[in-house]
């Protein structure tokens, strides 16, 4: 600890430069995973953070609700599978809004007809719906007792949906949406299009029998309905177009940073353990153990490591708190832990060039070494 | 200070094998150097002088031969002991590096006590102590803050003095101490040396091109071909 405070408190500019390196690298890192994990949600929360365990597509849908229809017949094989329980019908539609004197907006309403099979999981305020007209919007988009009105066609009357209660990450496909009833969502269709007859549900909304799983309830409604492609509800979240794309070319981002964390602090130590290389030999002389100086090397890389973590945590949290245009960015305190976890290892593993060349220093080099002190 | 010597070595011998080629750097070197002695070591280039101080201070290891420091046979040491050896029985003032550039003068004193790594706030306060001692002796008192860097070629070399007598060690080796120095400093530094070693009592070897130095030592050991010839 002696050597290596002292050697820090000596080199501030250089250990100082390379904390602030690795804090902006932490920042970004942290940065661009709340900003998948907003995206993210945005696509999928409405599905993510409903409560129905199952959900059943059209097998052509491609995994979108609004693609998806189901047929009466295919209604009736998906009710009737082995270990289905609860189910319910859903719709879901994206309609034009207008809230007050503010203009024309997108907003996707779904509705069902079983408010407490699919329903938001938690409220961050106000209540559930309890008539009709009634709906939970999500938070970020509407106000507790909006009036939302359904633009129609012209000459319909716009349907209307009072804003009863708000819950946090409930848009899909990053557009504002209401939770409602299947009759309110109804009249919401019957105003853009008076003159439809009969409304098929987009899929249906399943809960598991007593004793039997999600994932198994899902895989019986697979195998006696060839036309309906049933999922669990985080499948129905991870596996929605796009969903996997997003993931995966952030997951190239951050094998970069994984990449280029570990590369800059690794060379960094290396340089430096060259050039002191004589002041390593001169204190291997004199009886410094090699596990003394490795040790004082592996706590400047945990203490460089642990500072430049800081730096990027205290950079993300003001903005974290605040969120980039309509996206949310979350301190995700578990995210920020493994990542912290994940690039101290990196950072101690970067060292290991570095720890070699101090462990194969050989002490008679005192003897012959170079430069003058 | 001390009746028994210092340093004994009897038959060491120290051989590298270059391909097939076995290459002889000391050869059946015999020397007692007393408790208090100071001894200059002379001889040309490549005779074995740095060899032979590098296998008393247990930086190397004797091909063959007992070597004996302060009472202690480290003949048959292994490297973790002579890691210790090293760090608790001799002290070192080498020809090149000799002091870490990001420490003080005082922290190049006090890193011998730290390297240590046990014994806590005691061994910490007694450190400083020394440290301060030692320094005013060498009247680098009010140099103790500054760096290397900050210091003349004299005063570097006052502070290594300092290093390898802050352990208290049965024998000091200095190689080539004055080789860095123009002579009238040169001469400071022996003499300092010389004045060290006898107020404690302390046994040194000097390795040495220069024959002024042999004045200021009680005996001079001439080395050539890595035989000891008198």
């Amino acid at each position: 600890m002696f050597l290596a405070l002292r050697e820090m408190r000596r080199a501030v500019v250089r250990f100082g430069l390379l904390v602030a390196a690795i804090g902006l690298l932490v920042f970004l890192i942290l940065f661009q995973q709340a900003l998948q994990d907003g995206l993210l949600t945005s696509f999928v929360g409405a599905i993510r953070n409903q409560s129905a365990p199952v959900l059943v597509y059209s097998v052509d849908a491609q995994r979108t609700l609004q693609g998806s229809t189901i047929p009466p017949e295919l209604e009736r094989q998906v009710r009737g599978a082995e270990g289905v329980g609860r189910s319910a019908r859903l719709n879901q539609s994206t309609f034009t809004i207008r809230i007050g004197e503010e203009g024309d907006s997108d907003a996707a309403i779904i509705g069902t007809d079983d408010q407490e099979l699919v329903r938001p999981t938690t409220l961050t305020a106000g209540r559930r719906p309890e008539r009709e007209g009634e709906a939970v919007g999500s938070d970020g988009d509407f106000r507790l007792g909006a009036r939302v009105a359904v633009v129609g066609s012209p000459g319909v009357r716009p349907a209307e949906v009072t804003v009863v209660g708000l819950a946090e990450d409930l848009q899909l496909s990053v557009t504002p949406t209401l939770f409602t009833d299947l009759d309110t969502f109804r009249a919401a269709s019957m105003a853009v299009n008076p003159g439809a007859t009969a409304m098929l549900p987009n899929a249906i909304a399943v809960a598991p029998a007593d004793g039997a799983s999600a994932e198994r309830v899902a895989a019986s409604i697979n195998s006696v309905a060839p036309d309906a492609d049933a999922l669990t509800r985080g499948d129905a979240a991870d596996n929605s177009p796009g969903v996997a794309q997003v993931r995966q070319s952030f997951q190239v981002i951050f094998l970069l940073y994984g990449l280029v964390v570990p590369l800059l602090t690794g060379l960094f130590f290396l340089i430096i353990t060259l050039q002191k290389a004589g002041s390593l030999t001169l204190l291997r002389a004199i009886g410094a153990r090699a596990s003394v100086l490795a040790g004082s090397l592996l706590l400047q890389v945990g203490i460089v490591m642990g500072l430049g973590l800081a730096v990027g945590v205290g950079l993300f949290y003001p903005l974290s708190r605040t969120g980039v245009g309509g996206l949310s960015l979350r301190f995700d305190a578990t995210a920020v832990l493994a990542w912290s976890a994940l690039l101290l290892g990196l950072g101690l593993l970067s060292a290991l060039a570095s720890l070699r060349r101090v462990l194969r220093i050989d002490p008679i080099e005192a003897t012959s070494g170079p430069g003058v002190r | 200070m001390s009746s028994s010597p210092a340093l004994r070595m009897e038959g060491v011998r120290k051989t590298y094998q270059v391909a097939d080629e076995e290459i002889v750097a000391l050869d059946r070197a015999d020397l007692v150097v007393g408790g208090d002695e100071i001894v200059a070591l002379i001889g040309p280039s490549g005779s074995g002088k740095t060899t032979l101080c590098s296998i008393a201070g247990g930086l190397l290891t004797a091909s063959q031969g007992t070597v004996v420091v302060g009472g202690n046979d480290i003949s048959d040491y292994t490297s973790r002991q002579l890691t210790d050896f090293r760090r608790t029985s001799v002290g070192f003032v080498f020809q090149s590096v000799n002091l870490v550039p990001f420490l003080t003068a005082r922290e190049n004193l006090l890193v011998v006590s730290e390297l240590v790594g046990r014994g806590g706030r005691r061994r910490r306060k007694d450190a400083v102590a020394r440290t301060a001692e030692l320094l005013d002796e060498l009247g680098l008192a009010d140099r103790a803050d500054n760096l290397p860097a900050q210091l003349s070629g004299g005063q570097r070399q006052r502070v290594a003095i300092g290093r390898a007598l802050m352990n208290g060690p049965d024998l000091v080796l200095f190689d080539e101490p004055t080789s860095a120095l123009d002579s009238q400093l040169g001469d400071q530094v022996v003499k300092l040396i010389r004045d060290e070693m006898k107020d404690r009592g302390t046994a040194a070897i000097i390795v040495t091109h220069d024959d002024r130095i042999t004045h200021y030592a009680d005996r001079t050991v001439r080395i050539e071909d890595g035989r000891i010839s008198a």
